[in-house]
């Protein structure tokens, strides 16, 4: 075997991983903290796209203006769906609210196809990060390269929001016993809304990042989302610390797949799952109020 | 029921009776399934645009006025089989036209078995519908797999290098591809260096272009489509393969283009059995006339549907009857000439109609100076080498 092919493969799964992470944060932070199954979230991937797309080639602006203002576009998207509907059914059982994201998902997806076509949308790399770094071992595309480092510190920065910040303490002592919080004197409900609107921009931040590698479509939040909650579930729902790490770990398994026996790739995150979920229920990181 | 109410339903159920087969005897009705809804429907409307511009340019055949009646089949096989019932049965349509998907075009195909009536399978490539699973009503029109396959085989291994490697979409479709390219890539020497089954909708197919790379190709083959296609152009332009090798794609059209852009495509290869540009009487008059109409150019696919709506009331002119025997009779062995092939002849053994096949690059961005003039034609292949000995595909025509 070819260990200096494997090595490259094995660092190309970082980035596979990144991508996933990126989508995962947002998932597993409203997960956590709302106890909502957001089945929309693909299509928020997906409007990040669209917004990156309006942004760049509608209004010429530059990639980093889109990278800044998308997010913020889709964070008040999903704060105003908070707002208006999904915080209506908190109260009622948990698929209730699955039942209504997977109904704005198709919602946001016809719209799209109403506004821009069926047949989706070009975007390409931005010049300034086109090419590649030669990192001694393979050629390593600049925006790859980019991925990993903005993953990274979106990693650490929401990371230290929930852990460091006040505002991060009231979301966990609304995760842990919403009444008590509420009783303590903080608003909760405002806060649900700020961590969905959070939970999204986080999403549209990942579909911006996404277009320049993908095919940008109404559909293309589709085929991250099983993985995405893949990602969540093994982590540990609403665990950062365990989404970046299960993240990682089906990047790599899905290019480990790839090397060894392709058609077996995508089923082997299903029975990673499978594993992890009998074993440890919780998932990775999880805590133990889950299942278990 | 009283006495009264049963003579109200009996003269009722008889107007029904004589409405219905008059409905019919006075029009030729030309039944089209396409897809309308989902992701693919910018290609099916384009489909069922050409199939009604067909109906409207002919005008009347024995008389009759031609009507086009059109289902949604959603991309589904299922679907598909219904709606061929329902337009066999409750629409009584002389034809079914059209029919994107090779699993739905098959079920079509049996659905004109058992009603005894003709399908003219444009829209969908499986060599099925004229190999094993032919029958008598069915002639599969226009491009199939195989002489896609075999045209991008042939001649990319004479003029783009030797060693290719493939990427293909795992499902029947792609397997099949593979199969009938590999075939024709070894008939002229060429070296198949290596090939990935991808399951469909994967978003990141970096890791697929890294193995690509590792085996140092001449050609990359797509065997893919739709946001798949894009993906893996995409990652294979990242990681800079593009630049190490040629792309050949499997299918690619003018709808498919319009949404990634050309960019991304630019300089890539594929066959297909027609362009606006061929230069055959009346070709860029038709791609002309449905530009100024519906903003946009027909593709080779749609293309095909008009002119298998439009040799399909030649046939019932030259028979005298939309009788369906008698118009298959009138089809099988016949040569043609129109905007879509000319010549095209339609093998009496195998039911497919076959013409001249081409192959196109993809225009720079810089050089598409028209709407939807994304195509150079840079070569060509004939009939016998495009398409293959007739009963390649062991169809056992049966008698009616």
């Amino acid at each position: 075997m070819d260990y200096h092919f494997i090595f490259m493969h094995l660092f190309n799964g970082l980035i596979l991983g990144s991508i996933y992470i990126l989508l995962s944060l947002g998932l597993t932070v409203i997960l956590g903290t709302l106890g909502v199954v957001n089945f929309a979230h693909g299509a928020l991937y997906m409007l990040g796209a669209y917004a990156a797309y309006s942004v760049v080639k509608l209004f010429g602006l530059h990639f980093v203006v889109a990278i800044v203002i998308c997010p913020v576009i889709v964070g008040v998207i999903g704060i105003l769906l908070e707002k208006f509907l999904i915080s209506k059914l908190y109260k009622l059982p948990h698929y209730y609210n699955l039942l209504l994201t997977f109904g704005i998902m198709f919602f946001i997806q016809d719209a799209i196809k109403i506004i821009y076509g069926p047949q989706g949308v070009p975007f390409n790399i931005p010049r300034f990060l086109g090419g590649s770094v030669d990192l001694g071992f393979m050629l390593l595309p600049k925006y790859r390269l980019f991925i990993i480092l903005l993953t990274g510190f979106l990693s650490l920065g929401v990371w230290l929001f929930i852990d460091k910040t006040k505002l991060g303490a009231i979301i966990r002592a609304g995760t842990d016993d919403s009444e008590m919080a509420d009783a303590l004197g903080t608003n909760i409900s405002r806060t649900f809304t700020l961590v969905f609107g959070l939970g999204a921009a986080l999403s549209g931040l990942a579909g911006v990042i996404a277009a320049p590698v993908q095919d940008v479509g109404p559909q293309m939040g589709m085929n991250f989302l099983t993985g995405a909650f893949v990602v969540v579930i093994v982590g540990g729902m609403g665990s950062i610390g365990g989404s970046i790490l299960s993240g990682l770990i089906i990047g790599e398994l899905i290019t480990l797949g790839i090397i060894f026996w392709g058609p077996v790739s995508t089923t082997l995150i299903y029975v990673f799952m499978a594993i992890v979920l009998i074993i440890r229920p919780r998932g990775l990181m999880g805590r133990a109020a889950f299942f278990e | 029921m009283t006495n009264k109410g049963l003579k109200i339903s009996v003269v009722l159920i008889g107007i029904l009776f004589w409405l219905g087969p008059a409905k019919a005897a006075d029009t030729v009705r030309v039944g089209v399934i396409t897809v309308l809804s989902g992701g693919q429907a910018n290609n099916g409307i384009v489909d069922l645009r050409c199939a009604q511009m067909a109906a409207k340019d002919y005008g009347t055949v024995l008389g009759k006025k031609v009507e086009v009646i059109e289902r949604d089949h959603a991309y589904n096989a299922g679907i598909a089989n219904e709606k061929a019932k329902e337009l066999y049965e409750k629409e009584n349509v002389d034809v079914i036209v059209a029919c994107p998907n090779s699993g739905a075009a098959l079920a079509v195909a049996e659905q004109a078995l058992i009603h005894k009536k003709p399908f003219l399978a444009s829209s969908a490539g499986t060599s099925d519908l004229f190999g094993k699973r032919c029958n008598r009503y069915v002639i599969k029109w226009g491009y199939n797999d195989y002489m896609l396959a075999t045209t991008v085989g042939l001649w990319g291994a004479e003029n783009l290098g030797k060693r290719w490697y493939t990427i293909t979409s795992d499902y029947a479709w792609g397997h099949d591809l593979l199969k009938l390219f590999t075939a024709a890539l070894a008939k002229k020497g060429g070296m198949h260096v290596g090939n990935d089954m991808v399951a469909l909708d994967t978003a990141d197919y970096s890791p697929y272009i890294l193995n690509a790379i590792k085996a140092k190709p001449d050609v990359l083959v797509l065997l893919n489509v739709g946001p798949d296609a894009v993906n893996a152009t995409k990652a294979a332009i990242e990681y800079g393969l593009k630049k190490q090798c040629k792309i050949i794609h499997a299918l690619l059209y003018e709808q498919m283009i319009q949404g990634p852009g050309v960019e991304i495509f630019s300089d890539d290869y594929v066959a297909g059995p027609w362009n606006w540009k061929v230069g055959y009487p009346g070709a860029k008059e038709f791609s002309d006339k449905f530009l100024k109409a519906y903003g946009e150019r027909p593709n080779y696919s749609a293309a095909g549907t008009y002119s298998a709506v439009w040799q399909y009331l030649e046939a019932v002119k030259r028979a005298g009857t939309t009788n369906p025997e008698a118009v298959i009779k009138a089809l099988e062995g016949h040569t043609f000439s129109d905007m879509f092939a000319n010549p095209g002849y339609i093998r009496p053994e195998e039911h497919v109609e076959v013409q001249k096949a081409y192959l196109f690059k993809v225009k720079r961005p810089e050089a598409v100076k028209e709407k939807d003039d994304y195509f150079d034609i840079v070569g060509s292949l004939s009939v016998e080498e495009a398409y293959g000995p007739p009963g390649l595909f062991g169809c056992k025509m049966k008698g009616f």
